[in-house]
């Protein structure tokens, strides 16, 4: 005899209802699910056990007893091996993983209020090394996964949203960021696929690991209306040490006096004059930032659906540069018919960026603009160099530059996929999807004539540029799942098609008839210049790849899992006879607590022993590198010529990683301690790289006028071998206070171990153009990047200093002589070791100096929760990295026709022994302050003092307090009278503070350039952020 | 997907594989060799500042690279040492690149006669930058084949004579299958031939001392350059002018490319920059003659010991190549009535803004000036020094006639003999700021280095290498005294550029002693 059950599933976390629940009367197969408001009624007899379960959520077991009301408050799961992770073309529980993927929900990221998602990943995800690139608002990240394995292109991931490649993320410049279009709020979780045998299914694309980002979307039930907002302000955290101007008149007037010219009048009496500029604290400001999401979500069993908007403005620290971002997605998910399924995801992004600071280079003027110049003159005008006796430097007002130049990049981007799923057979079901990225962008910039004081004027200057970038992908794909008792398959196999095309056209003027009519017309037609389509603005235009995949995975009683997958791709981006590579992997996983032999034990949730091996291939480079493309050019003789663009290499083909990695998952205690570690070794062949020729090749990768571009080539074999460590804990779980930690630790070991051209003295050298020298030099059995110079050894400041410490010789190997005349080594210059003790200094006393490559990088997070309160701490950190500190070369050198740091009034100050005695004598001279690290005041530099040196190579160790957040959520007895669902309210501060020894702004320097990691170029630095906002979720 | 799916080329550019079908391919690919980025870097950032600041003929106090030149303490990692490299490295990668593809991929259809032109043309050019390559820093690398850089990207040094004599194989080359005439602003057999005197009489010095060289290659340098001088048709510009203005108008856009050019670098105006002649922008004394008067960056001040060279009558190419406070430029800045100088500046090459040329296009960075790296005065001079060869005076007939061929277009009076210091001296003058002087003391180390370094020494001395200020009143010109460069003695390593520190720390090779190449 049944009776009638009745009662409400809710969630325990936050009562809010759970629809769809399914209630089931155990070993009778008889079940309902809970409607949209979480109720049920199932007719059951007393004694029968009643299992109550959802995705994400705690089994629970109830046995009935008699009819009546039976309320369920089901448990969130704790522990992370349930949750559902994002594979390749798939999804799996955590516990049934080969592959080594680690995961990251939303929440977690959004804790450091990100302005794009990437910069969030720091610290958070084990293996994922994340530099910010530039702090300018939405600017741009690198991210490395496992180690620096190619070295070419942009050694980005491959991100994959919502099944939508993005496409590999060339080098914006120290700009924008091609994924600032994602607003972080709309994020689910992201899934970071770091071994072959997690990526081999992507194939080519993925060589660098794969970041799949899936954004969230409606779940059945009643409407879901969240509001999240937040607003602050965010200011530089570190200045760097600039003269004023009464340190600037007093340095220039000691120099005047040793260089015999340059004198200036108006210095005459510097204690008269007052402190000048300070040009960053006129250029840096307290900038605004304000975001609005709204997200509207809900559905019924056939059709769900997820719209969110939202707004994001941001301003640059910097005068001259702000964001803003303008959002809506919808997602939709229909079960058309039995078996049919459809859906979409899309995104339509509008962002309008001023990105003038980074484009005019306002911040490394600001420290090269020296203080006797003002920000603005009486009459209001804007100031400029007037030195009316030395010379005019073309270093113009940076403060006036950000204000009245404008270049504004507009970006209106739509990507989403749309997708259909039939389902022939309850095993066997076949997925169709178009995905699209549709990206167009405008660049709009006017540079008014101006003059400031003496400095050069300029004519007015207007540029208008337009591009369209259209990436398409087909892909279609089988599945197949089929239980054989205890014998579990699951099967794929597919083929996509992925096109990447491009437009772009952009005009010139100059001279329009005022400043105010700024439109690209206004401008005098005779001046025109025009463009467009040109191939070498955007490397990875017009280039195409095929594929063809498949992947088995066969499980056995839920304790031995085998996967295996296989991938074809052709490139457009070789010759055809190296158009094609495979790629495949495996992977083996065993749930040892699945053995009879653990079983037993108790406190062991899951351990998971995971084993995978693959080969994962790359192509990663521009398109026609392997033919000599001939460029048009100007030609007063033919009105055009043919100009040879690159060094071909008809040779290049696809570079291969072999990849093996072996990890453990695991869980105790009922999810309070959880740990996941991983080590791997990949090796590397046939590089990929635009190969840094000896400039008489006529050669240069990157920027030359004149030059070719270098050729692509394999080049050599790299190393990556490390662990990624990741432990989770909750410390304390009592009733009213938890508090959890979670730690991650990342060690890479990157080493080259082969360099193919070149014999013994091969190497991958890269140019400072600041020192005009090499600084940098990858040479075999060395990690990539790493710094390369003299070490420095003091400055020479006493007669023995010239007798135990080697010069540095003329080009027939004679030492230069010790000397105070031009031409000489004197008093005040820098010593060098003499490594290879020859008695002089030349390029066979360089060595390495330390390499870019942190040693650790790590992340430590600690949640507070007390009552209503929750507190955040997270830390992020980095040890044994080296920084190149280019930005303080120029300002430290006593030479310079610019700025000064104030270390350079310690310059090497000479003194006579005999105040009568001669001061060419070298006995009759020493310097009063040895230990200085600045050269003396001469004008001449025959010892090359600025030659690259361990002076320049800075410690880049750093702890930084990442985040500090700190929230309160109502209860929702008190929300219960208002319609709204609950509250929470926070305070936010980013960037809190940062412990290093780094001299510079801000230790943390990414590049997109393993050639060129770790270089301070100067870039935008990151601020410190103060927020306060409120999510709140309505009825 | 189709077949084809995988297949991308470019659609803005053309492929080298399939380009070369006609003739007149032939011509739009060796076009692109006289001028435009690949020249940018030696013709802005090295010519002049190699060729005069090094020579003590023009200086400029607030650029250390500059200085560095001037007081003859270049190091390694001089910015101007390094762009000459490059610049010249830059011309040759170009100049292998279209022999190699003439030579690979042309079609059979295009006559031999064409082929060989055009190969003629890329050797010219070619030669001329080896040529000065081998100037600057003695032994280089040389490369004929800049792909095989990839398998074997590490070279040596070759040794000097070596370079020479490759050099003089393009230039014979160049001179057998060049044509007599040509598009104006095309190289011709005339071209390869005075180029070839010139190179036969640097060469006639090597490894010589005492002031004696190799008869044989003067000889061979009298023999090309004599030939240019007496065969080829050509005479100097408006050479019987009888206001004297020869000089001065053949440096005005407006004759760019005349028949006395046997070599210039064909610029363009509105590319912008890396791409045209920028000398003007940054060398011009003042902003104000200048396109959209920007620039004058480092105003180049002549020497004392230039200005002394001029004699009483020499008005004409004094003024052609320097300025003097007081001197009125008609032709600079017409809007406002002309320029008068105000100071002590460079002319040569400063040629106005885009109005006075009547070039709209030309902006800061692109003048529309042909800059001569060959003309045909420096032949007849080759051909003079030449023949005075190994005699401490001469009054040979051709000579003599030559040399005051030079003299009178100017109209300056004649000299009826001619030693070395007279020809070194009318060449400092007649070429000033064309990038000749330190060739023509470099020669001169080769065969007499003692006294080539006393030389050297003997311009300091005099502080001869010191600016100067002009008073027009008095027409007197003084000395500046206030910043006496305070340098160590010149030695025969001052004669040698060091090799740009990053490419010795690229390619440890090249500080190993230099290897044949043949």
């Amino acid at each position: 005899q049944t009776v009638a059950i009745t009662g409400k599933v809710t969630s325990s976390d936050n009562s809010e209802p759970i629809p769809g629940a399914n209630i089931k009367i155990k070993g009778s197969g008889t079940g309902v699910a809970s409607a949209l408001d979480g109720t049920y009624k199932i007719m059951a007899k007393p004694g029968d056990i009643l299992e109550f379960s959802f995705l994400g959520y705690e089994h629970q077991i109830i046995t009935i007893k008699q009819a009546g009301t039976i309320n369920v408050r089901l448990n969130p799961t704790s522990s992370d091996l349930n949750e559902v992770v994002v594979v390749g073309y798939g999804k799996r529980a955590r516990k049934d993983l080969t592959g080594s993927i680690s995961s990251i929900k939303g929440d977690d990221l959004r804790q450091t209020q990100p302005t794009t998602f990437d910069q969030a990943l720091q610290g958070k995800v084990p293996g994922v090394i994340v530099q910010q690139i530039s702090g300018q608002p939405g600017g741009g990240v690198s991210i490395q996964i496992n180690g620096v394995s190619s070295i070419t292109g942009s050694n980005s991931p491959l991100y994959v949203i919502d099944g939508v490649i993005i496409p590999p993320v060339g080098d914006p410049g120290t700009g924008s960021n091609p994924l600032n279009t994602i607003n972080p709020a709309e994020i689910e979780s992201i899934d970071v696929l770091k071994d072959a045998s997690a990526t081999a299914i992507y194939g080519s694309q993925a060589n660098n690991g794969v970041v799949v980002i899936t954004t969230k979307r409606g779940k059945a039930g009643a409407p879901h209306i969240t509001y999240d907002f937040y607003s602050g302000f965010q200011e530089i955290s570190k200045r760097l040490p600039a003269m004023n101007l009464q340190q600037f008149a007093t340095f220039i007037n000691a120099r005047a006096v040793v260089w015999g010219f340059d004198s200036r009048a108006d210095f005459a009496a510097p204690q008269y004059l007052g402190l000048g500029t300070d040009w960053q604290n006129a250029l840096f400001r307290r900038a605004p930032e304000n975001n609005h999401t709204i997200t509207v979500s809900g559905g019924d069993e056939k059709t769900q659906y997820l719209l969110s908007t939202s707004y994001f403005d941001q301003e640059g620290i910097a005068l001259g540069s702000d964001f803003k971002r303008y959002s809506v997605r919808l997602n939709l998910d229909n079960q058309t018919t039995k078996w049919l399924r459809i859906g979409t995801s899309l995104q339509l992004a509008h962002i309008n960026e001023n990105v003038n600071s980074t484009s005019s280079s306002v911040i490394n003027t600001a420290l090269s603009i020296t203080p006797d110049v003002p920000v603005t003159n009486s009459d209001g005008s804007y100031g400029g160099v007037t030195d009316p006796s030395g010379v005019v430097q073309p270093v113009a007002n940076p403060v006036a530059l950000a204000q009245i130049v404008k270049d504004l990049k507009t970006r209106n981007q739509v990507f989403g996929n749309v997708y259909a799923e039939i389902k022939f057979t309850k095993d066997l079901s076949l997925r169709n999807e178009l995905s699209g990225n549709f990206d167009f962008t405008t660049e709009d910039q006017f540079s008014p004539s101006y003059t400031f004081g003496k400095s050069t004027p300029s004519p007015s200057f207007v540029s208008a540029a337009a591009a369209q970038n259209f990436y398409t992908v087909i892909r279609n794909f089988l599945t197949y799942n089929h239980n054989f008792n205890k014998l579990h398959i699951d099967a794929l196999a597919g083929h996509e098609s992925q096109e990447n095309t491009f437009q772009n056209v952009s005009g010139t003027r100059r001279n329009s008839p005022s400043n105010d009519v700024q439109g690209l017309n206004s401008g005098d037609a005779t001046t025109a210049t025009n463009s467009g389509d040109n191939s070498q603005s955007n490397p990875t235009g017009g280039s195409a790849l095929e594929s063809w995949f498949g992947r088995v995975n066969v499980s056995w009683d839920d304790r031995y899992t085998l996967t295996g997958n296989i991938r074809r791709d052709g490139s457009s981006n070789f010759p055809s006879y190296n158009h094609w590579v495979t790629t495949y992997s495996g992977g083996f996983a065993w749930k040892i607590n699945h053995e009879d032999f653990l079983k037993s034990v108790k406190g062991i949730d899951e351990l998971n022993l995971r084993l995978g091996y693959g080969l994962t291939n790359n192509q990663a480079i521009p398109g026609n590198t392997f033919v000599t493309q001939l460029a048009t050019v100007s030609s007063s003789l033919s009105g055009t010529a043919q100009f040879q663009n690159n060094l071909p290499n008809p040779d290049v083909k696809w570079e291969s990683t072999n990849d093996y990695n072996a990890g453990i998952d695991a869980s105790f205690l009922n999810g309070r301690l959880g740990f996941t570690v991983d080590v791997y070794d990949r090796e590397t062949h046939g590089l990929l790289l635009q190969v840094p020729l000896p400039e008489y090749s006529g050669t240069v990768a990157g920027y030359g006028p004149g030059s070719m571009q270098a050729p692509y080539a394999n080049v050599g074999s790299l190393s990556n071998k490390g662990f990624d460590f990741q432990i989770n804990s909750t410390n304390i779980k009592s009733q009213n206070f938890s508090w959890k930690t979670s730690l991650t630790l990342s060690r890479n070991i990157n080493k080259v171990t082969s360099l193919g051209a070149g014999g013994d003295d091969a190497n991958l050298s890269e140019k400072s153009y600041v020192i005009n020298d090499i600084i940098e030099k990858t040479v075999v059995g060395q990690p990539i990047g790493e710094f390369y110079g003299y070490v420095f050894d003091g400055i020479f400041s006493k007669p023995s200093d010239f007798k135990t410490h080697a010069l540095p010789a003329d080009p027939n190997g004679n030492p230069y002589p010790v000397s105070q005349a031009g031409g000489g080594i004197w008093y005040g210059d820098r010593m060098f070791k003499d490594l290879n003790g020859d008695g002089i200094i030349d390029s066979r006393d360089e060595t390495a100096l330390g390499s870019p490559i942190p040693k650790f990088q790590y992340g430590i997070n600690n949640t507070f929760n007390y009552k209503n309160f929750d507190l955040n701490i997270f830390f992020s950190g980095s040890y044994g990295n080296k920084v190149f500190n280019q930005v303080a070369v120029p300002e430290n050198d006593p030479q310079n026709h610019a700025a000064f740091f104030t270390s350079v009034l310690n310059y090497a100050k000479l003194a006579l022994v005999n105040p009568n005695g001669s001061a060419s004598d070298v006995n009759n001279v020493y310097v009063t302050n040895p230990n200085t690290t600045i050269v003396g005041l001469r004008n001449d530099n025959t010892n090359d003092n600025n030659r690259p040196n361990s002076l320049m190579i800075e410690d880049g160790s750093f702890l930084r307090c990442k985040n500090i957040t700190l929230g309160y959520t109502f209860s929702p007895k008190l929300l219960s009278k208002i319609s709204v669902n609950s509250v929470r309210v926070f305070a936010t501060v980013t960037n809190v503070f940062v412990i290093t020894k780094y001299k510079g702004m801000d230790p943390e320097i990414g590049s997109w350039n393993p050639l060129q990691s770790g270089w301070d170029q100067g870039y935008y630095p990151q601020p410190k952020v103060f927020t306060m906002g409120a999510n709140i979720a309505l009825k | 997907c189709k077949k084809s799916f995988l297949d991308r080329p470019s659609n803005s550019q053309i492929s080298s594989n399939n380009f070369y079908k006609s003739t007149s391919d032939l011509r739009l690919a060796t076009a692109s060799l006289y001028g435009g980025s690949e020249w940018w870097q030696f013709n802005n950032e090295a010519w002049l500042q190699i060729g005069d600041v090094l020579s003590g003929t023009g200086s400029f106090q607030y650029n250390p690279d500059l200085v560095q030149l001037f007081t003859r303490t270049i190091t390694a990692q001089n910015g101007i040492v390094t762009n000459g490299w490059v610049g010249l490295y830059n011309v040759i990668g170009q100049c292998n690149g279209v022999i190699n593809a003439i030579q690979q991929t042309a079609s059979s259809s295009i006559s031999a006669k064409d082929k060989n032109a055009a190969i003629g043309e890329a050797k010219f050019i070619r030669a001329v930058a080896y040529y000065h390559l081998a100037v600057y820093w003695g032994a280089v690398p040389i490369i004929e084949d800049n792909s095989k850089l990839i398998k074997n990207p590490l070279l040596n040094r070759n040794i000097v004579s070596d370079v020479y004599k490759f050099v003089a194989n393009d230039l014979t080359y160049a001179a057998n299958n060049l044509p007599k005439t040509d598009d104006k602003g095309r190289v011709t057999t005339w071209s390869a031939q005075g180029m070839l005197g010139k190179v036969y009489l640097t060469m006639a010095g090597l490894g010589q001392s005492g002031g004696q060289r190799d008869q044989k290659l003067l000889d061979s340098a009298i023999k090309y350059a004599g030939n240019v001088c007496k065969n080829s048709g050509l005479q100097l510009f408006e050479q019987n002018d009888p206001n004297h203005q020869g000089y001065y108008d053949l440096f005005r856009p407006v004759n760019n490319d005349s028949p006395e050019s046997l070599f210039s670098l064909q610029w363009v105006g509105g590319v912008g920059y890396g791409n045209g002649n920028d000398l003007q922008l940054y060398f011009s004394p003042t902003p104000a003659i200048l396109p959209e008067k920007e620039g004058g960056w480092e105003p180049l001040a002549p020497t004392y010991d230039l200005y002394q060279m001029y004699s009483a009558k020499d008005t004409v190419r004094r003024k052609a190549t320097i300025m003097l406070n007081g001197d009125l430029y008609p032709e600079l800045d017409q809007a406002d009535g002309g320029y008068k100088a105000t100071a002590t500046g460079l002319k040569k090459h400063i040629i106005g803004n885009e109005k006075d040329n009547n070039a709209p296009t030309m902006d800061p960075w692109s003048s529309i000036e042909h800059t001569m790296i060959l003309r045909l005065a420096d032949v007849y001079l080759v051909y003079a020094e030449a023949i005075l060869g190994n005699n401490t005076t001469t009054a040979d007939g051709d000579a003599i006639k030559y040399f005051n061929l030079v003299r009178s277009r100017a109209g300056v009076d004649p000299v009826l003999t001619l030693s070395a210091t007279t020809l070194r001296t009318e060449r400092r003058v007649e070429l000033a700021f064309e990038g000749q002087y330190w060739i023509d003391l470099v020669r001169y180390s080769y065969y007499d280095p003692a006294n080539a370094v006393k030389f050297l020494n003997d311009q300091d001395v005099n502080h001869g290498r010191i600016s100067f200020t002009y008073d027009p009143t008095t027409k007197t010109a003084t000395r500046d005294t206030t910043a006496t460069p305070l340098t160590l003695p010149a030695t025969i390593s001052s004669f040698t550029l060091p090799i740009p520190s990053s490419e010795v720390t690229t390619d440890p090779k090249l500080a190993q002693p230099p290897v044949p190449y043949y």
